[in-house]
Order: C-alpha cells, then structure tokens, then sequence
C-alpha cells in the first residue's frame, strides 16, 4: 500500500515542465522510431542511454518508460497505414488494421488500436504496481542457490524460446557469457581476458555493448537491406486521416467487448514477465484467442477491430509484465527492460528486493510515467499528430541514419570521454551485425552478458558453500523449484514442440 | 565442406569458441582447495560454445539448401559505414567534434542516397552537426573535443 501511495505522489513529478517534457519528449520520439519500419523504441532508448549521465535518474527512468510504452503502440501506425509493422509486437494488429485501412476506415483503426495500447498500458502499468512490491518480498526467500537457478532459468528460457534457432540462440548466450566474463574476477584479483590491454580491465563497458548492439548494428543491416515503403506510402496518402475520425464510436467498443480488452490484457500482462517472449508473443496469443472466442471468427484477418484490439491491448500491457522480473530479480524480459536495467546500473542503483524497499522513491516515478504515457500521451498523441502519422514514414532516410550514427558513435564518447569505448562499440555493432545477418538472435547475446556475472558469482558462491557438491540446486526448495520450472520450460517449447511457429519472440 | 557459403560464419564461431577455451585453461585449474577458481566458469561457457558451434556444422551439413535470407541491397555500403565510423573515431580528438563529425554525417549521408546535390547534403550536415553540438555540449553539460584541446 505504501508503494501505492508513493506512485500515486510521484504523479507531482510529472508538473515539473522538466521531467514532464522529457517524458513527453521520449514518448513522441518512441512513437517516431516504432512508427518507421527498421527502426525500434530499443534504437531509441539505447541512444537514450548516453544522456542519462547527464540527467536525474528520476526523470531518465520516466523518460525511458514512456519510449517504452510508445514503443509498443507506435508500431500500430504502418502496421495499420501501409502494412509494415513499426515494431515486431503490432505483427498482429497488421492482419485487420491494414484491411480497415483498405476500406477507408484507417483512422478509425487506429483509434481502436489507440484505445486498446491505452487499456493495455494502463492494466499493466496497474498490475505492475499492485504486484511488484509482493514480487519483491517473495524474491526475498530466494538464497544464493535459488538465485543461480533462476538466473539459469531465464537465459535457458530466452535461448529456448527462439523456437527453430535454438542452437543459435545458445551461442550468442555463450558469446555474452564470454564478454561477461572480461576483466577483474568478480571474487578473486585476477584479470581474464583481457590480453594485456588496461583499458578492458574493468570489463566491457555496458554502454558500447547496448550502444553497437542496436544502434550501430541497425545502420548496418538497414545499408544491406533495401526497405522502400515509397509506394505503399503514397497509396496510404490518398486515405485523408482527419481527427474526428480516430475517436470509435461507443457502439464499436461495446461489440469488442469489456471482457475481450481485459482478457488481452491480462495476456499481455503475463506473457511479459517470462524472459524473451515480448510484445509479440503476447499479442500473437491475445488475438488466438479472441479469435477462438469469436462468435464470427471468420470475419477476423478482414478488418474486425476486435483483432486490432487484443493485439494491441496485450502487447501494451507486455510492458508492465516485463518490468516485474526487471525490478524485482534484475532479469530483463525484452531488449528494452534489458536498456532500462543499465539506466539503473549505470546510475548505481542494484534491481532486486531491496530496490523496492531502500530506493522505492527512485522507482515510483517511472511507474507513474508508464501509467501517464499509457493513459494520458497515447489518445493526445493520436489526436494531435495522428493526421501527420503517415509523413513520419516519409522522412529522409539518408539523414535519419546520419543522425542516428552520429548520436551513437558520440554517445559512446560521452559517457568516459574515451575514444576507447567508441572503438568498443563499433567493434560490438559489427558483430552483432554479423549475428543478426546469420540469423542469430542479439536479445540472447545481450541476456548471456546482463546475467553472467551474476551467474558466475551464485555459481560459485553455492558450490563454496556446498563443498562443491552439485546436488545442493536439488537440496534446495528455492533452487529446486526453477530446475522443474526450467524442465517444464524445456518440455512445452522444447520436447513437446508446439505447432504453431507463426509466433516467434521479437526477433533482434 | 568449406565450400558451403553458410558454414564459414559457424566455422569462425567454434574457431572463436576454441580460442576461448583455451585462454581458459590457461587461467589455470578450474577447482582448487578454496573452491572454484576464476577458470570455472569461462571453462563451462567455452564448452558450450563449441557445443553450440558444433551443433550449428552438423546442422548446416545436414541441410541440403540454405535458408533464405532477407534481400540485399547491391554494394557493400556497410562496409564502407565501418570505415566512416572507424575513421570518424581516429579523426574525433585530433579534428574535434565540428569539423570530424561533419565530414562523418555528409559522407553516411551519402552512403544511404547518392553523390547528387552535394551541396544540400553538405548543408545538412552542417545543420545536423550544428544541433547535435547544442544539445551535446549546451543541453547536456558534455565536453566535446575541439582541435585546440
């Protein structure tokens, strides 16, 4: 209750015009990027990540979370007008977004998938506040066991989720694994790896890692890809988006259904708090499952808004599920959280239970930006530059790719006025370039890094204490639980093989 | 074997893989007295590389067609980026941000269009550069570098 009240405070955070033009700022410039295919609210936040030194932690955490959030809807823009999804987790929305767009009726399409971001965003944002104080008090009965299992569960979990992949996905683990495990020993003064260079002493930087992994790493599979979206463009510009056409009239709503926003959201909500599975997932299995409890489901894939709806009602409220094992554990559910986990460490604050009691008031903040952007900036934005969405598409590639280098290749200065951590971050963008290229999944590569140090440390700590007998991940009810947690994991994704494949996790 | 185009970069993997490994061992014994020691670890992480990069040979041996990948544009314009980008980084301290970051934005600029209208994309440049050193250095507090020191 008390962390209720401290979110509910924190809403006065939000009058100071800094902190509320950041928030407003960020969320504006996540729509922008999720908006125009090939880029991602991950871009965005990770040429975020640089200024965050220069900024509060309060007001970089709202700033984040409101990317975050127009992340997800802002993908519904092109998934809607010309058929691209911004963003992996509107893939769905694509199916009856783009008909309605067909038929004329596009900014009504977008107003369902406005609304149902909005109610998605808000049932996470809520449930994320409701939950995670509990969250963290169970996290407490965790030991150093428990914890090394955990840990060895979600990066199992991401690696076994890229369903078709698996073996790639493993080996861009080990890669960040290997990258983790660069510098002075966490436990012992050794250095490993660093082949005589002081500079690698400290380890490998975060900020290069997250900056060449998804920005310098995008500019490079872009300059390879060709993604001209001229003509669907100008076929979508004949469509006039005019602004009373966005709002859904009452009777639309009510044939969705109350239940089916709620139930999409929940999903989503779900979905979000297991490592890897992301907006995507979630929206894929909210949208089956309005379909299966349609009573017109053949109408579904033709423009119904219901489709639009649980898609977009699950992939918004996706972000308040992934933000639970985020704070609570330190284990991020998508490339976001994983960017938003360095704003936390970068600014020396430690994710786990006691972040929820010590340093609660660092936290509050961005939970209230996520709940403002879901229920405040995503109608104003749709209202005030909705008629415009279609020109955000527009935008000159040749300069939008400059100015994104630059911003990167910069910010990767800025954060130890090294050229040295420059040179690391292009060094990380061509290999991530090079994985991506040969369809290995980055998400995995960057959870390998994020948890391996603490996968080392518990490794170690628990076999110290055991004597250096393996069985204690048995012994112990904590550690037990996520070795069967993990096995059940491996038996419905792994062994048991679902059929459907259509759903892949966001694949970067 | 190695002519198969798509084995080249799983190859480089477990070459990768195995350099870890080895690095590894010479960190020395992974269990000592007081326990496990700082070679543990990155021994257990360079097995399952080579595991992974195995696995991925065998699966490429196996598979009788490549997978398809995404189309490509002709060129190698990325490569070209790569070297901007290294370029740009040797060039920062010594040219200073304005002058280094403009010649680095005019030239993506053109990578990502054409040679055409040099003149407007070296405006641009100026314009992109020039905004992105007030938000830097005014609105951000960071100390960019000048040729001057």
């Amino acid at each position: 209750m008390d962390f209720i009240l401290l979110v509910m405070n924190s809403f006065g955070l939000l009058l100071d015009p800094l902190n509320l033009a950041y928030v407003v700022l960020g969320f504006v410039i996540g729509t922008i990027f999720a908006a125009i295919p090939g880029l991602t609210a991950t871009l965005a936040m990770a040429l975020l990540l640089p200024l965050t030194y220069t900024l509060n932690v309060e007001t970089a955490l709202m700033a984040c979370a409101s990317i975050y959030m127009a992340g997800m809807c802002g993908g519904s823009i092109t998934a809607t007008t010309i058929n691209i999804p911004g963003a992996p987790s509107s893939m769905m929305t694509a199916l009856d977004g783009y008909p309605m767009q067909q038929q004329g009726k596009g900014a009504l399409a977008l107003g369902h998938a406005a609304i149902g971001s909005m109610f998605g965003g808000a049932v996470g944002a809520l449930l994320l506040i409701a939950v995670a104080p509990f969250v963290a008090e169970l996290s407490l009965l965790v030991k150093t066991t428990g914890k090394f299992s955990l840990l060895a569960f979600a990066l199992i979990v991401v690696v076994i989720a890229q369903r078709g992949r698996i073996p790639q996905a493993g080996l861009a683990a080990c890669i960040g694994l290997m990258l983790a495990t660069v510098g002075l020993d966490a436990m012992e003064p050794v250095t490993r790896f660093t082949f005589g260079n002081a500079n690698l002493t400290a380890g490998v930087d975060l900020m290069p890692v997250i900056i060449g992994t998804f920005a310098i790493a995008e500019i490079l599979v872009q300059a390879r890809t060709p993604s001209d979206t001229t003509a669907a463009t100008a076929a979508a510009g004949k469509h006039k988006l005019r602004r009373r056409d966005f709002i859904p009239p009452w009777s639309d709503i009510r044939r969705i259904g109350f239940r089916c926003y709620f139930k999409s959201c929940l999903i989503g909500y779900f979905v979000g708090t297991l490592p890897g599975a992301g907006g995507s997932m979630g929206s894929f299995l909210a949208y089956t499952e309005a379909v299966r409890t349609s009573p017109e489901p053949e109408t579904f894939g033709k423009g119904n808004p219901q489709g639009i709806a649980a898609s977009e009602s699950a992939n918004n409220a996706v972000c308040g599920g992934a933000m639970v094992p985020m704070l609570t554990f330190g284990i991020p559910g998508d490339p976001i959280t994983a960017i938003m986990l360095g704003v936390l460490v970068i600014n020396g604050i430690q994710p786990g239970p006691q972040l929820m009691s010590d340093q609660a008031g660092l936290i509050a903040p961005m939970l209230a930006a996520l709940l403002f952007s879901a229920v405040v900036l995503i109608p104003l934005t749709l209202y005030a530059i909705g008629p415009y969405f279609i020109r955000i598409v527009s935008i000159r590639k040749d300069v939008l790719y400059a100015v994104i280098a630059l911003l990167a290749v910069v910010g990767s200065y800025v954060a130890t006025y090294s050229t040295f951590q420059m040179f690391m971050a292009l060094a990380m963008g061509v290999l991530a370039f090079l994985l991506r290229r040969n369809g290995f999944p980055v998400i995995t590569m960057l959870l390998g890094y994020i948890l391996g140090p603490n996968l080392e440390e518990f490794l170690r700590r628990s076999l110290s204490l055991s004597n250096g007998n393996p069985l204690t991940f048995l012994t112990n009810p904590d550690s037990l639980f996520f070795v069967l947690l993990t096995l059940v994991f491996v038996y419905f994704l792994v062994i048991r093989k679902p059929a459907d494949k259509a759903a892949t996790p966001d694949g970067v | 074997m190695f002519s198969n185009r798509q084995l080249i970069f799983p190859t480089a993997m477990l070459a990768l893989s195995v350099g870890y490994l080895v690095s590894a061992l010479s960190l020395g014994t992974p269990i000592a007295e007081s326990g496990l020691t700082p070679s543990f670890f990155p021994m257990l992480v360079g097995a399952a590389a080579i595991l992974f990069s195995s696995l991925l040979i065998l699966q490429q041996l196996r598979a009788p067609e490549a997978p398809d990948r995404p189309r490509d544009a002709p060129g190698h314009a990325h490569l070209w980026i790569v070297l901007a980008i290294f370029l740009y980084i040797l060039a920062f301290r010594t040219l200073g941000y304005l002058v280094s970051s403009t010649a680095f934005v005019f030239a993506l600029i053109v990578l990502f269009s054409s040679f055409e209208k040099p003149a407007q994309k070296a405006l641009i440049a100026l314009v992109v550069v020039g905004l992105g050193y007030v938000m830097f250095q005014h609105l951000f507090g960071v100390r960019l570098p000048t040729p001057w020191g």
